[in-house]
């Protein structure tokens, strides 16, 4: 017989893990029918079956014995697809059955516990699919309308629980099967269909989510291709430029040359621009969601760093200085510090005149990763160093010595160190530099 | 001599022709192909010192990557420097360890440190 609906590989560990939970529940009521007799026996003194009773409660422990040893000892707690069909069905069969006759012996429909039919039928339903459960309940209600027809008839013998109610019992044995049957209709019914709901609402999500992966993805497809459609055909118009200032296209004159050169400086800034603009896209985009972290050499990523920028330091014969222990190594995501460093760098040098030294330093100190980036530049005026996170704010002083710039280059910096959960801060002296301190706590 | 051929596959006709220019002047035979198909072809003949591969193609975004994996798999011994205009992880995470290729260089490329880092391969 079919389980409910298809298994997705999730829902196959849950019904493992349901399989495990019926093995419990069981012992428990066999623990309980135990109980129950002895309590019907010594405290109550009813007049029952009990050798037959008692039989029925050790098959009870022989058949959760038999679930219970294939289970955890053979199968470890998880049961192939085929295997949880089977077991399910044998269970559910073997719990009717048993509790079946423990009810007939007892009583019948004059046992207040006939009741656990509905709980067998809410499990059934909870497990099975819908044509299933109607099934159970069709040979469930059959079973026990027959039964009760063949006592109220005399073919079979009525086992009472107590023999002052014999009377109401035959009187009202045709209202307590039509109570016990609706009840069991109602429970499936109610059961499949809040079943059914859930199983729909999930379709739902599942359907949401995949809408918004598939946004993710058209997201970072977008940012990747931008990046390659901009930064490809500016890596090309770089290489021409060089290839007239190497001489490789023939000799040019002072001119040409110099012209050439200008090109290419506004080539580079061109792609400053580009790669702040997709930063500042990601990082705004990205705002919500963690960034994944790993172990990161701060030595590799600084000299990394400063490497983009050897040619542009050597037209200005700016020297870069860096102190970082060799093993120094932090928690972190390798985009952001890449962001973060080559934007400080990349500022101080535009801002720094020639034959200046940029330092950039890292170090472990007082439970915290410190980052610096120091440059001997003209320095930010006081009354302006509070705007200069801002989004798209550019000095009078910044835009007289580059013209190019967005403006977004610090506030991308302070909002990628706040991503990290760090702090960055400023100090600066008109005319004689400008020293960036970030720093990040330690993992 | 020592062998100092680079082979560049790249489809960016205007890259093949700077990249070949330029790592020329530093010295090298440069050997160029515009598509992964040509490249893989000419490995043999051409025996590079060092393979300079493109990743995104127009064919697949990715060609880059899974022509680097068929040419170690047939020539481990030729160490292959992926060269893109992704420099970001965030766009695409080209550090992943099943891509084991030398080097990953970003375009624009500083040609002199690319002739550099090829001569410690050399």
């Amino acid at each position: 017989m079919e389980i409910s609906s298809k298994i997705e590989s999730s829902e196959y560990t849950d019904l493992n893990r349901v399989i495990g939970w019926f093995i419990i529940l069981r012992w428990i009521a066999c623990a309980g029918v135990f109980f129950a007799l002895l309590a019907a026996y010594y405290l109550f003194h009813y007049k029952l079956h009990y050798r037959v009773l008692f039989l029925f409660n050790g098959l009870l422990f022989l058949v959760n014995l038999v679930f219970t040893i294939h289970y955890s000892l053979f199968r470890r707690g998880n049961l192939s697809r085929k295997e949880m069909s089977v077991s399910f069905n044998l269970q559910v069969f073997f719990d009717y059955v048993l509790l079946f006759f423990l009810i007939f012996f007892t009583g019948f429909l004059e046992n207040p516990f006939v009741y656990f039919f509905v709980f067998h039928i809410i499990m059934t339903a909870f497990i099975f699919s819908s044509r299933v459960v109607f099934l159970y309940v069709v040979v469930l209600i059959s079973v026990l309308v027959s039964a009760a027809a063949a006592e109220y008839f005399g073919f079979i013998p009525h086992f009472p629980l107590t023999v002052s109610g014999i009377y109401s019992y035959t009187n009202l044995i045709f209202i307590r099967t039509a109570g016990l049957c609706s009840t069991l209709i109602i429970s499936a019914y109610l059961i499949s269909s809040i079943k059914k709901r859930i199983e729909e609402r999930g379709k739902k999500v599942e359907v949401e989510l995949d809408h918004y992966k598939s946004l993710d993805k058209i997201k970072s497809d977008f940012i990747l291709q931008v990046t390659h459609e901009l930064r490809g055909p500016i890596a090309a118009l770089k290489g021409f430029h060089e290839m007239v200032l190497k001489g490789i296209t023939g000799e040019t004159t002072k001119k040409t040359w110099d012209t050439i050169r200008k090109a290419n400086r506004r080539t580079k800034n061109l792609l400053t621009i580009i790669d702040e603009m997709i930063d500042y896209a990601y990082i705004k985009s990205e705002e919500e969601i963690k960034f994944n972290r790993t172990r990161i050499s701060i030595k590799d990523t600084i000299d990394y760093n400063l490497g983009l920028f050897l040619d542009t330091a050597a037209e200005k014969n700016i020297r870069f200085v860096s102190n970082c222990p060799k093993n120094l190594a932090v928690l972190s995501n390798r985009d952001l510090l890449n962001i973060i460093l080559s934007n400080l760098i990349s500022n101080a040098l535009k801002y720094s005149p020639d034959d200046t030294t940029i330092t950039v330093n890292a170090e472990k100190s007082n439970g915290e990763f410190h980052l610096m980036v120091k440059d001997e530049g003209m320095g930010i005026e006081p009354s302006k160093i509070h705007k200069i996170f801002d989004e798209f704010y550019r000095s009078s002083e910044a835009r007289a010595i580059e013209r190019d710039g967005t403006g977004l280059g610090l506030a991308i910096v302070k909002k990628t160190v706040e991503s990290l959960n760090g702090k960055i801060t400023v100090y600066s002296e008109k005319g004689r530099g400008t020293t960036f301190h970030i720093y990040f706590p330690e993992e | 001599m020592k062998n100092n051929r680079i082979l560049i596959i790249d489809d960016d006709l205007d890259i093949l022709e700077t990249a070949g220019a330029l790592l020329e002047y530093e010295g090298f035979e440069i050997h160029s192909a515009d598509t992964v198909e040509k490249g893989i072809e000419m490995i043999e003949e051409v025996l590079p010192v060092v393979i300079i591969l493109d990743v995104m193609f127009p064919e697949k975004k990715t060609l880059g990557f899974e022509a680097a994996v068929a040419i170690k798999k047939k020539y481990p011994e030729i160490p292959i420097f992926i060269i893109t205009a992704i420099n970001r992880e965030y766009a695409f995470d080209f550090t992943q360890n099943d891509i084991k290729v030398e080097e990953f260089i970003d375009k624009p490329v500083d040609y002199g440190r690319l002739a550099k880092l090829i001569k410690k391969y050399m």
